[in-house]
C-alpha cells in the first residue's frame, strides 16, 4: 500500500488513517464537525499526497495529454488550470484532473479510484514513456490548505503576490532553495492552495504551515471532512457521487468536456451516449434536520414508486441539516420538488438548488487587500 | 415543513416543474447566445457554477450574466445579490421568486 511521506506527521497529530483504492489516506485527525467548521470559519491543512502527480515536458507532452483527457489541453494558456478528467474506453470516469501549463512544462493531478497500477496501465499505452512522463507521486507530497483564511496563510509564506492569483493558476515559490508548485485551485468553494513540493522540503514545509494554521485558529483535516465540504459547496467528487456513478453526462460534467476534440480516451462512448441524449440527471436533495435517512443508497419515491437513488450525502454544519445528491429521470429532475426516502411513505426530502450554501469566502475581495 | 432550505409549502410536482423549466430553459439559451458558450442547453446541468469553477467565466461574463438576466426577464439584480450567480439553479430560484412577487407567471 502506498503511503504518504508525512504520515508520521500527521499521526503525530492523532491522525486516523484509511486505505483508499491502494493508498493510505488521513480520514480524520479531530471529529468531523470540528474540521468542516475549521474550513468554513478558519483554515484547515490536508495531506493529498494520494494523488497521482505527473510533469510532462510542454513540447512533447501536449498531444499526449490532449488524447489521454476530457477537456482541451493546447487552449490552456500560461499559468493556468483546466479542470477536467480522464475516462476509461467505456467513457466512465478514472480520474479527477487537474491539469496546469506551467511555461516548459505541463503538471497532471489525477484524483483517481483505481489502483495506481491501473493508472500506470493506461498512461503507458497511452505512450507517456515517448512523451517523456515523469511520475512525481512518491516523489513529492502535495498538501491542500483550505479556508476562509487559507489566503493569510499563503500571503504570510510566499508573499503578497500569492493574492493575485486567479482562480484555477499555477504559480511557483521558493521554499528552502527548492521549488514549490502552487496551485489556486481547491473544491471546498472557500479559498483553496494545492502545494507540490520536493519530498525533501515537505517536512519543514508542512511543519511551518501546520504552526500558521494553529496560530490563525485552524485544524489538520482529513478526507472525509473533505468529502462533506465538496458537497455541501457543490463541487463534483470522484470519490463519492464520482465512483457511484461514473458517467461523466449524468452527473453534469459536460463542462469538462471538449466535444470538438477529435478524440479522447473514452471520447467515442461518451459523444454517442450524448448523441442518444441523457435519461438521468443528478440533483441535491435535502432533508429535515435530524432525518437519519438520507444516506448513499437510499431509495427515493413518488407515488409509491421508487424514482431516485441517493448516490452521496453528508451533514451540512453550516445550514445542521442531511444533504445529499440523487440520480432522478430527467423529467424528474428539477430544484424544489418534495418526494419521499426510504419508502413511499418515509419522510419528506426535497430537491434542492445547489451550491445550497454561501461561502465566507465569497464575501472577502483579495484585490483589495 | 421544516426545511432550512427551499420553498416551504409543498406543490404538486407537475405545478412546479411547469413553472420551473420554461425559465430555464430560456436562461440556458441567453447564456449560451450571449457568451458563446460550446454547448447545447442540454450539457448545461442546473447547478454548474456560472463563476470560477464549472463554466469558468470571469468578472466580465458576470456582467453580461446580470444584463442576460435583465434582458431575459426584466429583473435587476441588486450588487448586494451576486449571491444569485452561484448557479444557474440559484439564479432561476431568484427569478422565480422575484416573477411571484411581481405576480408574474411564467
Amino acid at each position: 500500500m502506498r503511503t504518504s511521506p508525512l504520515k508520521d506527521r500527521f499521526a503525530d497529530k492523532g491522525a486516523i488513517s484509511r486505505e483508499r483504492y491502494g493508498v493510505e489516506v488521513v480520514a480524520r485527525v479531530a471529529d468531523k464537525q470540528t474540521e468542516c467548521r475549521a474550513v468554513r470559519d478558519a483554515v484547515g491543512l490536508t495531506d493529498f499526497s494520494f494523488t497521482r502527480k505527473y510533469r510532462i515536458l510542454a513540447e512533447q507532452g501536449l498531444d499526449f495529454l490532449d488524447g489521454l483527457l476530457a477537456g482541451n489541453v493546447p487552449k490552456i494558456r500560461f499559468g493556468r488550470v483546466l479542470h477536467t478528467f480522464l475516462a476509461d474506453d467505456d467513457g466512465l470516469l478514472v480520474g479527477d484532473c487537474y491539469v496546469a501549463n506551467n511555461d516548459e512544462e505541463f503538471i497532471l493531478l489525477c484524483e483517481s479510484i483505481v489502483p495506481d497500477g491501473e493508472i500506470d496501465r493506461v498512461m503507458q499505452a497511452h505512450g507517456a514513456a515517448v512523451a517523456g512522463v515523469e511520475d512525481l507521486t512518491t516523489s513529492h507530497v502535495l498538501l491542500s490548505l483550505d479556508g476562509f483564511k487559507a489566503w493569510e496563510i499563503a500571503k504570510e509564506i510566499f508573499g503578497a503576490d500569492v493574492l493575485g492569483l486567479p482562480y484555477l493558476s499555477i504559480e511557483v515559490y521558493p521554499f528552502q532553495d527548492q521549488s514549490v508548485r502552487l496551485f489556486r485551485a481547491g473544491k471546498t468553494s472557500e479559498f483553496g492552495y494545492l502545494l507540490l513540493v520536493p519530498q525533501a522540503v515537505a517536512p519543514a514545509l508542512f511543519d511551518t504551515l501546520a504552526s500558521a494554521v494553529e496560530k490563525h485558529g485552524g485544524q489538520l483535516c482529513g478526507v472525509d471532512a473533505h468529502d462533506d465540504l465538496r458537497l455541501e459547496g457543490r463541487f463534483f467528487n470522484i470519490h463519492a457521487e464520482g465512483l457511484r456513478v461514473r458517467d461523466p453526462l449524468v452527473l453534469g460534467l459536460q463542462w469538462m468536456i471538449d466535444f470538438d476534440k477529435d478524440n479522447f480516451r473514452g471520447g467515442e462512448a461518451i459523444k454517442r451516449r450524448r448523441a442518444q441524449g441523457i435519461r438521468r440527471k443528478i440533483v441535491g436533495v435535502a432533508a429535515e434536520h435530524g432525518c437519519d435517512q438520507l444516506v448513499t443508497g437510499a431509495q427515493i419515491f413518488h407515488e409509491g414508486r421508487t424514482v431516485a437513488e441517493v448516490v452521496a450525502n453528508c451533514h451540512s454544519f453550516v445550514l445542521e441539516q442531511p444533504l445529499g445528491l440523487a440520480v432522478f429521470p430527467v423529467e424528474l429532475a428539477y430544484s424544489g420538488l418534495s418526494f419521499r426516502l426510504a419508502a413511499a411513505d418515509g419522510p419528506t426530502v426535497r430537491t434542492i438548488s445547489m451550491p445550497p450554501i454561501m461561502p465566507k469566502s465569497l464575501t472577502v475581495k483579495l484585490d483589495e487587500m | 415543513m421544516l426545511l432550512k432550505h427551499g420553498v416551504t409549502a409543498p406543490e404538486p410536482i407537475s405545478q412546479s416543474i411547469a413553472r420551473r423549466a420554461p425559465v430555464i430553459t430560456t436562461f440556458k439559451e441567453e447564456l449560451i447566445r450571449r457568451l458563446n458558450l460550446p454547448f447545447t442547453p442540454e450539457d448545461l446541468h442546473e447547478d454548474i457554477s456560472l463563476l470560477g469553477s464549472g463554466l469558468g467565466l470571469d468578472s466580465l461574463d458576470a456582467l453580461e450574466i446580470i444584463l442576460c438576466i435583465e434582458s431575459c426577464f426584466k429583473i435587476k439584480i441588486p450588487d448586494e445579490n451576486v449571491a444569485v450567480l452561484r448557479s444557474i439553479n440559484t439564479v432561476v430560484d431568484f427569478v422565480i421568486e422575484q416573477q411571484e412577487r411581481k405576480g408574474v407567471t411564467a
